[in-house]
């Protein structure tokens, strides 16, 4: 809101400095976001000139050649113009040579088509004094020739801009600003009198403006009050109304707008002017909008109505939407003689309901969507015909009409010293209390608790919707006593002995493990475009994670992976020249399963498998098997000990290179990982040349709180191992995990319980020359012990024979 | 056969200069020391020396023997680090660079959130995190916002349909779904959670529904702190934020509680500071964060007696404080991930 401090020192007798008074409003809760100096700033060479002849210019028809006098000593200038609202004699601004006037525009002499100008008469736009550009601002007044135009036009004015918090809708006007000024400065605030009597109207021979006004929406308007004023002279407002208007932001139009809008920022109630004339059947009537009834608002936009909403009308049509704009059908005009002022009560909730349903937003709907002082309505109405009857003249005629009561706003708060200072933390002074609280122009009344511990019963004004509790009144004291004296204290914290979350405790183990395997962590959009995620996911993915509100098209999904925002961090650093080797990303993602949607805490990464350059030396290009080391790790570090339950061969999912990637768990029993090659045909659509490993795991927020399991001791052997090889020549689709378990389960039975076979693990993997075509050999260590002894050559050769035997037997060719 | 040992060591004196490679050295040192060597073979001679001369022989052949394995010890050394450097090949140049040596990083809102957390774990609070996805109910309802509050409108706030469901997202009753748009949700969560004391920061992501430029993000990352004791108040509060700025901006920074208004602390405050030693921020009071005292009404929402317990909350931008201490003009940079800019914060 825009607060004119001409318009505070019509309240309050506020002689701070412009400094002082934007610290004061920022430190009691009013931030100022903007303090804008205006009226006519200080101008150089430019006075106050009579126009002594004014003739055709020899080559323009547009212009004139003035001659202008611009002292007492009978000096004159020859002056060009353009503008053709002034006679031979009036007084003008003459802006010399060497002026500089606003904008920066400054004044020398120049030719104008070939004639010399010296100088120039101003409009009041030139000089910031108005909108006004047709014309000479004609010095109506004729000050003497020569006056500098500053001592013609001393008015100045400061502006701030300040912040409002919706709880504060008081402060929504000027008057409500001044009472907070006077609290802080410790000032009386000065309430504008009233000098109209609304029984003394006339009644005069004349039928009534208006008969009757009914409320058939009492829930929404519990309060309504019309007046009648005949005669009035519609024309512009006085200057020093348009001034003050103008500083709060507001355009002037006419005498009898200008003065409810007055009222308006001068006491924050809403007041509507209806053209008497234009109200037909003699009645107003306060109902229920009709579903679907249209009505043309004054920006002159047609607005199609619910029920819900609520109107006022005469008897044939809608004239206003309550409370936030009226219609051009009832728009006070320069034919208007004699007008219907309303100052009513809406429900704040309605109003709020109706304006942004509509994305209609006015002066008034913002004060009534926040709140007004219900009991304001009266005085604000008086106030506002006092100040109509003196701007456009005009009489009251006929009583005013009254509907309803306003609600009872006024409430008492019992508090005492103590809770205070206890909230506080700190000991402050119990008549300082009550001078804040007196100061705010509260009702501050001492009483006394059998027992004899001391309280106050505030009484909050009508205005202050805020104020409920007693801890309402805690901050209205240390706002106002100042924050700046609540004292420095150290911290002193007794031990809750709790831990991190394990989600968070991961989110660091894990970011440092990546950091030390040289991976750069990036952060990116959870928000992604439907094309995206159809792509790398499915459409079906796209379509159950689409937000019911997205705003831009490339931000419309929750992300079911972080590997798009990785590849799209990739490609950014691959076209700037950054050789990106290494990227991770921790975040949360969002998986559908069976109708419903899971959020996963998601750890990916990728790596380029070619080098990008820049390097003297070549390394071993990575594969598979180091993303999936790697992934594994992750899960490790989450918490996950299945140890060597091995990848499953991923197929056909979109993201992954048919063949060349593998998985390991299931997301929905607390983690899943991925690695393996990227989608090489969609890395490519993604402007992305070359070969992207990536990794990923999925987990559960609930499997990693819940992962922090003790370990328990295994025995271990104290005597020698007995090691044994084993190769067999398979089929080259067969995986070596499958033969593996077999080869285990074989070994074991041949172990026949005598002495372990402590594990069985591939160790070369053979294809090419002395095999046949689609065949491989996988080699196999197989390492016995015991727990009890050492193990003889005799008996572990026995069981090799055996294990040879049997593997044979199931269809393996060994290999010698 | 003094003169003979002297002739030897002599002998092996030039020998072994010339020794190079290892055969050449053990087939040396077999013809010297080897059951036929001629040292061998002078040793053995001792039993036919006077029986009065064998002490100063046997002395004389003690020190020729500690000389020549001397003498070899030295020339297998030799030979071993010419071994040695003709394996290496060539000196390496250190100067180049070393691929390994290339960093890797932790993205700079990581690292603010973290140094803020461990700003607030000195101080006995621990980190809570909660689900991004949340529900009217934790977002605003148990928050004390009205139900028309404009923070709600889907203009400001991302909502999911409403016929979408979460399996691991508990709802509090039928609420609809959103994307959080403040931390603030963990609180809620955990209140509901564990009884009084708590003392909590809940750094995470939200979402506005901003159109984006360079001060906004349609998501973008918070820390919250809840305290909850008996007995809280301003001064605690105040105590602990002062401990908060002076950590993370150092001892020159000035800071000052501004009044304002939130639904779910009363009184509340925003916070503002200004620093001259940090860039592009100055003498001008900066605003850096919101803060309160829990409103009554929230820990109602939560099954709190307010009676008993009091406390504070506060809330930063985590973009924000980052943008403040590393001079960064751009939040979008934060998002962009170009390695150029990430390098910078190693």
């Amino acid at each position: 809101m825009k607060v004119s401090l001409q318009w505070l020192r019509r309240h309050i007798d506020l002689n701070s400095s412009s400094k002082e008074i934007e610290e004061a409003l920022t430190l009691i809760g009013f931030e100022v976001e903007g303090v804008e100096e205006t009226g006519l700033p200080t101008l150089n060479k430019v006075i106050v000139g009579e126009v002594l002849s004014s003739e055709p210019h020899p080559n323009a028809d547009r212009l004139s050649v003035c001659e202008v006098l611009i002292n007492q000593e009978d000096e004159s200038r020859k002056i060009v113009c353009g503008a053709s609202n002034y006679s031979v004699g009036d007084r003008i601004p003459v802006a010399l040579s060497g002026a500089v006037l606003p904008g920066n525009f400054k004044i020398k002499k120049s030719k104008l088509r070939g004639v010399e100008s010296d100088g120039m008469m101003c409009s009041a736009r030139e000089l910031q004094l108005g909108e006004d550009h047709e014309g000479l601002l004609i010095l109506q007044d004729r000050p003497a020739v020569g006056t500098p135009i500053n001592e013609v036009f001393p008015y100045r004015d400061t502006v701030f801009d300040i912040e409002v918090t919706p709880n504060r809708p008081d402060c929504l006007s000027h008057i409500g600003v001044a009472r907070e000024l006077a609290a802080r400065f410790g000032l009386a605030v000065e309430y504008p009198q009233i000098k109209v009597n609304p029984q003394a109207f006339s009644t005069g021979e004349l039928p009534p403006l208006l008969n009757k006004v009914e409320v058939d929406a009492t829930e929404n308007c519990p309060h309504y009050r019309a007046y009648c004023i005949r005669g009035v002279k519609i024309g512009p407002s006085p200057m020093w109304m348009q001034q003050l208007l103008k500083a709060a932001g507001l355009r002037p139009i006419n005498n009898v707008v200008d003065a409810t809008n007055f009222v308006l920022l001068e006491l924050g109630q809403p007041l509507h002017a209806f053209d008497a004339s234009k109200i037909r059947g003699g009645k107003l009537i306060i109902r229920p909008a009709g579903q679907g009834e249209e009505i043309v608002t004054l920006d002159d936009r047609k607005r199609t109505l619910t029920s819900s909403m609520t109107v006022i009308a005469d008897a044939e049509r809608a004239l206003v939407i309550a409370g936030i704009m009226g219609s051009i059908d009832a728009e006070v005009d320069e034919n208007t003689t004699d007008i219907v002022l309303e100052a009513a009560y809406f429900k704040p909730s309605n109003i709020r309901w109706t304006s942004r349903r509509l994305g209609l937003v006015s002066d008034s709907s913002y004060r009534f969507a926040r709140g007004v002082d219900a009991k304001g309505s009266e005085y604000s109405a008086l106030r506002a015909i006092d100040t109509i009857l003196e701007v456009a003249g005009g009489e009251l005629s006929g009583p005013p009409f009254m509907v309803g009561e306003p609600p009872l706003m006024e409430r008492e708060i019992e508090i005492g010293p103590r809770f205070i200072r206890d909230k506080l933390g700190f000991d402050v002074e119990e008549s300082q209390i009550s001078d804040v609280f007196t100061a705010l122009g509260f009702d501050v009344n001492l009483r006394e608790r059998t027992g004899g511990s001391r309280y106050w019963s505030v009484g909050i004004p009508s205005y202050r919707l805020d104020l409920e509790r007693p801890i309402d009144l805690v901050e209205e004291f240390l706002r106002i006593y100042g924050t700046d004296k609540i004292p420095t204290a150290r911290v002193s914290t007794p031990g809750l002995v709790q831990k991190d979350d394990a989600v968070d405790v991961f989110k660091r183990k894990a970011s440092a493990y990546l950091c030390g395997r040289h991976f750069n962590e990036c952060v990116s959009y959870s928000m992604r475009s439907t094309e995206e995620i159809g792509q790398w996911y499915s459409h079906a993915a796209a379509s159950s994670l689409r937000l019911a509100n997205p705003l831009a098209s490339d931000q419309s999904h929750l992300r079911p992976s972080l590997f798009p925002g990785l590849l799209d961090s990739l490609r950014l650093n691959l076209n700037r020249g950054n050789a990106p080797r290494r990227l991770f990303e921790i975040g949360n993602v969002w998986r559908e399963w069976d109708g419903r949607i899971w959020e996963l805490y998601s750890v990916a990464f990728l790596m380029l498998k070619e080098s990008t350059g820049g390097q003297w030396i070549e390394r071993q290009p990575p594969d598979f098997f180091h993303v999936a080391g790697v992934v594994r790790n992750l899960l490790r570090l989450a918490g996950d000990d299945s140890g060597d339950v091995p990848f499953a061969p991923i197929d056909h999912e979109d993201s992954w290179q048919e063949g060349q990637a593998g998985a390991i768990g299931d997301f929905k029993t607390g983690w899943q990982g991925k690695a393996g090659m990227m989608n090489l045909f969609l890395l490519k659509q993604w402007d992305i040349e070359g070969t992207v490993l990536g990794g990923v795991v999925y987990l559960l927020p609930s499997f990693l709180r819940n992962s922090s399991k003790r370990k328990t001791y295994r025995p271990i052997s104290q005597y020698p191992p007995i090691i044994k090889d084993l190769a067999l020549v398979v089929e080259e689709n067969l995986m070596a995990d499958d033969v593996r378990r077999e080869l285990e389960n074989v070994a074991v039975e041949a172990a026949g319980g005598a002495f372990g076979v402590e594990s069985v693990g591939v160790f070369d993997v053979y294809r090419g020359k002395g095999l046949p075509e689609g065949k491989k050999s996988l080699a196999f260590s197989l390492v016995f012990r015991s727990m009890e002894r050492t193990l003889t050559d005799a008996e572990v050769n026995l069981a090799f024979e055996t294990i040879q035997k049997a593997i044979a037997a199931s269809g393996y060719a060994v290999r010698e | 056969m003094q003169q003979t040992l002297k002739a030897i060591v002599e002998e092996a004196k030039n020998a072994v200069s010339e020794l190079a490679m290892r055969a050449d050295f053990e087939a040396y040192k077999a013809r010297l020391m080897g059951p036929k060597g001629s040292f061998t073979q002078i040793r053995k001679q001792i039993g036919r020396v006077p029986k009065e001369d064998r002490p100063a022989f046997g002395k004389s052949l003690n020190e020729v023997k500690t000389q020549l394995e001397t003498l070899l010890a030295v020339a297998l050394g030799k030979i071993e680090r010419a071994e040695i450097a003709s394996r290496l090949g060539p000196a390496l140049d250190p100067t180049l660079p070393s691929p390994e040596a290339e960093p890797g990083s932790l993205h700079p809102l990581t690292q603010v959130r973290e140094e803020l957390c461990e700003i607030f774990r000195q101080i006995g609070f621990v980190v809570a995190e909660g689900p991004e996805v949340e529900t009217e109910f934790f977002c605003f309802d148990a928050l004390n916002t009205p139900a028309d509050h404009p923070a709600r409108d889907l203009q400001d706030t991302y909502y999911l349909p409403e016929d979408l469901r979460f399996s691991n997202i508990p709802q509090y009753r039928e609420e609809r779904y959103l994307l959080r748009s403040h931390t603030s949700t963990v609180q809620i969560r955990a209140m509901l959670d564990q009884p009084p004391p708590l003392r909590i920061i809940s750094p995470g992501r939200c979402f506005r529904r901003d159109t984006p430029d360079a001060t906004h993000s349609a998501n973008f990352h918070q820390i919250e702190g809840l305290y909850v004791d008996k007995n809280v108040t301003v001064k605690d509060l105040k105590a602990t934020l002062d401990y908060c700025f002076k950590s993370l901006l150092g001892k020159k920074a000035h800071t000052r509680f501004r009044p304002h208004f939130f639904p779910y602390t009363e009184p509340s405050f925003e916070v503002d500071f200004h620093s001259g030693h940090l860039a592009k921020v100055g003498t001008e009071w900066t605003e850096i964060m919101g803060c309160g005292m829990v409103d009554p009404s929230v820990f109602e929402a939560v099954g709190y007696d307010p009676e008993v317990w009091s406390g504070y909350a506060f809330g930063m931008g985590i973009e924000r404080i980052a943008m403040i201490l590393y001079g960064v003009d751009d939040i979008r940079y934060f998002y962009q991930n170009d390695l150029r800019f990430l390098h910078q914060f190693d």
